[in-house]
This record gives structure tokens, C-alpha cells and sequence, in this order.
């Protein structure tokens, strides 16, 4: 390799989460009203491209993040936890507004009294129906969660699982050794 | 420069008890209609209601689909605007289907009302004769358990086939019986939740990468 060129060292968690969490591709399972302001959430107006989950895939194979918008009756959940199984590994789920969190106003013997009773939820949305902030910012918890969380490097099958490492700092090597070069510009510091 | 206000104060009807209601439209009086009805089926026109202007026939049950093919065929009445039916929670004629019927030529109302007893929870269908009503009697089915003898198709409309219960029966508890319908199980290969509030009773469904191993994958198949 030619060193004149410069490289960057960082650890493959870090980088994979980087690229997992900004290039999320949200399944969008619209079952009422909520699902309208989901569209917004997508919408130019509050643009979801700038967080890189603009691609909303309406196949579970291609997904993964389920956005459970509205209230889910008890025939309609045997649906979506089929096509949550589907859905590739890895994969994370949000429940937006009171009806899909907890039944909300539906509280009655055809609605599912909150989808985590079937479903493992991550980040739950209060609002009825919540705004595309409220959305946005579910999102960007799902996003921190990833960043935080295991990664392919770490096997989470034996051992206990431990805290991914943090997301490093680029540190840029010149030809001469480790001096970092204009560390302002990189990560906002100052030598 | 000031502008006056202006309040517009919502008019308040004076009580008119020996006046006719002034909200009652034309659309729904439709006297002559029930004098012909009258005239051609006698006693199975059980009774008139008279409310607000709007008349409501009382059938005799056997006879709502007669009624209804001569008010068709006959006084113009072809389009079945809806069907459906309520719990009256009494110890005779529990049930209670009503039909409302339109005139479009004419732009006439009128309402059918059959009564239904527990015992013999069996009403001649009209979807023979309005195709819409199709769905609204499957639905008065799942709802209420009333059979309507002549529907081409009288499945569930709401609820899953295999419920065994009718919820809009007053005696049906409001948050449903537990058990009767199940939850998609907690793991792609397990069993049915059974219990409807599980999350509330500890139930944590696991992340995917916590579920077992699958017997069907092909990590685990010996070929």
C-alpha cells in the first residue's frame, strides 16, 4: 500500500454500525391513522432521507425496521408477526402511537392491548397520533440503539454480551508514523 | 376605526309539543306506502312507529323478504341503503333487524324492522334481492348470531371462523373472553399465546437473535 495515500484506522464495529444505523430501510406496517402521519415522516417536508431511511420496503425481506403504525386487531397480528419473521436479521421494531403501544382508546375485545404482547419492541411512540418529530426522533433512538449494540464481530451466541466498543475516533497515520494530522477538521478537536 | 362586533347567537327552538317536529324532512313520510303495504300483506304489518317525522314498519319475520321484494318491485324502493341489527337485552324478541330502504325516483325513506327471538335466531335473507345486503347481513352474523336462511355465503365478517362467541351480544364481556383469540406465538416456531394481556403478565418476547435455533434451517438439517 502505498502510504502517501493515508488510511484510517477503526474497528469493524464500528463501522458496521455506522453503516447499519444511517442506512435503515423501514417496513412500513400502516394499519390506521398513524400510518398518515408516517407518510409525512417520509414526505419532503421532514425528510427522513436526512437520517438515510428514505427507502421504505414493503417487502419483509428487505426490511429492518418495522414501524407498527395504529392499532392492530387480534386477527391482524398473526400478519405481522409473519412478516416480522421475515424480516432478515438484524432487525428492530417501533411502535407508533398509544394504540399499537399499549391499545390506546381501543380498549375492547378485537384490538391487541399493545403489540409488545407479541412482539419485541424497541421504541415506542406516545401520541395520538404522534408528529413526524415524534417519528424522527424514534428513529434516531433506533439509531443510538444500534450504535451501541452488538455487531457481526461479536458473538452474542456464547459469552456474555458485553458493551460494543465505542465508535472510534478516526485517527489519520501520516507516512511519517501516528502524528494526527488536522484533527480539528476530522472530529472537532484541537491538538 | 372601529369595527362593531357582531355575536350571532345559535337560535333556540321553543318546545312545540302539539306541532310536528320541525327537523322532520319530507323524504321520510312515507303514508301512502305503508297504506299499501297494509293493503297487501294485513297482519304481518305488526305496527307503525311514528318518530321525528320518520316511519318505522314492523314486519312479521317470516314475511320481511316478501315485504321487501314488493316494496322493489312494486313502490320503487331498490336500493338497500343498510342493514343491521341491535341487542335489546329483553326476555322476548332479543334481537332486532332493521332495513333501511330508499325511493331514489321518488326520494322517499323508509325503515323495516323485524324482531328476532333468541329462540329461533332464523330471518329470511333479502340478498337475493339487494345484493347489498350481502355483506351487512354476514356482518349481523358474526355480531349478533342472528342466521339469515337464504344467504348465499353467511360466513364471519370480522371476527376469526373458528371464534366461538357472538361480541355484540350484551352479555359478552367488553375486553373479550381469554383464550378465544390467540396471539401469533412469542417465537417463529412456537406455540399460540393463549393469553390475551401476556406483556402484563411478564411475557417478554425475545429479540430474533435470542429465538432458539430453528429445526428447519439449514444450519441444523443432516444432509
Amino acid at each position: 500500500m502505498d502510504l502517501k495515500d493515508g488510511y484510517l484506522t477503526t474497528t469493524v464495529d464500528a463501522v458496521v454500525n455506522w453503516a447499519r444505523s444511517n442506512s435503515l430501510m423501514p417496513m412500513p406496517m400502516g394499519l390506521a391513522c398513524c400510518a398518515i402521519e408516517m407518510m409525512a415522516f417520509a414526505g419532503p417536508k421532514y425528510d427522513v432521507a436526512r437520517f438515510g431511511s428514505e427507502a421504505m420496503r414493503f417487502s419483509p425481506r428487505q426490511a429492518d425496521l418495522m414501524i407498527v403504525a395504529g392499532w392492530c386487531s387480534f386477527k391482524m397480528a398473526h400478519a405481522i408477526r409473519r412478516v416480522w419473521d421475515q424480516m432478515a436479521d438484524p432487525k428492530w421494531c417501533i411502535a407508533m402511537g398509544a394504540c399499537a403501544s399499549s391499545g390506546g382508546m381501543h380498549r375492547c375485545y378485537g384490538v391487541v392491548q399493545g403489540i409488545d404482547n407479541f412482539l419485541p419492541v424497541d421504541v415506542y411512540i406516545p401520541g395520538c397520533p404522534p408528529r413526524p418529530e415524534a417519528v424522527i426522533h424514534a428513529l434516531m433512538d433506533i439509531q443510538e440503539k444500534i450504535r451501541n449494540d452488538y455487531s457481526i464481530v461479536q458473538d452474542y451466541e456464547e459469552g456474555a454480551q458485553h458493551l460494543a466498543v465505542a465508535p472510534a475516533a478516526p485517527t489519520v497515520l501520516t507516512p511519517d508514523g501516528g502524528t494526527v494530522i488536522a484533527p480539528d477538521v476530522l472530529y472537532n478537536q484541537s491538538e | 376605526m372601529h369595527e362593531t362586533l357582531k355575536f350571532h347567537f345559535t337560535p333556540v327552538d321553543t318546545p312545540q309539543p302539539d306541532q310536528a317536529n320541525p327537523h322532520a324532512k319530507a323524504s321520510t313520510e312515507v303514508a301512502g306506502v305503508v297504506e299499501a303495504l297494509r293493503g297487501e300483506f294485513g297482519e304481518a304489518i305488526l305496527d307503525l312507529m311514528v318518530y321525528a317525522g320518520e316511519h318505522t314498519v314492523y314486519v312479521e319475520k317470516k314475511r320481511i323478504a316478501d315485504v321487501c321484494a314488493f316494496l322493489k318491485d312494486q313502490q320503487g324502493f331498490a336500493y338497500l341503503v343498510d342493514l343491521g341489527g341491535a341487542d335489546r337485552f329483553t326476555d322476548e324478541d332479543r334481537f332486532e333487524v332493521f332495513y333501511n330502504l330508499v325511493n331514489i325516483d321518488a326520494g322517499k325513506r323508509l325503515r323495516l324492522k323485524v324482531r328476532v327471538d333468541e329462540d329461533d335466531l332464523h330471518v329470511p335473507s333479502v340478498t337475493p334481492l339487494f345484493r347489498a345486503a350481502n355483506w351487512n347481513e354476514r356482518e349481523c352474523y358474526d355480531m349478533l348470531g342472528v342466521i339469515f336462511d337464504g344467504h348465499p355465503d353467511l360466513r364471519r365478517m370480522y371476527m376469526p371462523e373458528d371464534f366461538e362467541y357472538y361480541p355484540q351480544r350484551k352479555e359478552f364481556p367488553l375486553l373479550g373472553i381469554p383464550g378465544s383469540l390467540p396471539l401469533p406465538p412469542q417465537t417463529p416456531e412456537g406455540d399460540l399465546t393463549m393469553d390475551p394481556f401476556a406483556a402484563a403478565h411478564g411475557s417478554k418476547p425475545v429479540k430474533s437473535f435470542e429465538e432458539p435455533p430453528s429445526e428447519f434451517s439449514d444450519e441444523n438439517s443432516e444432509i
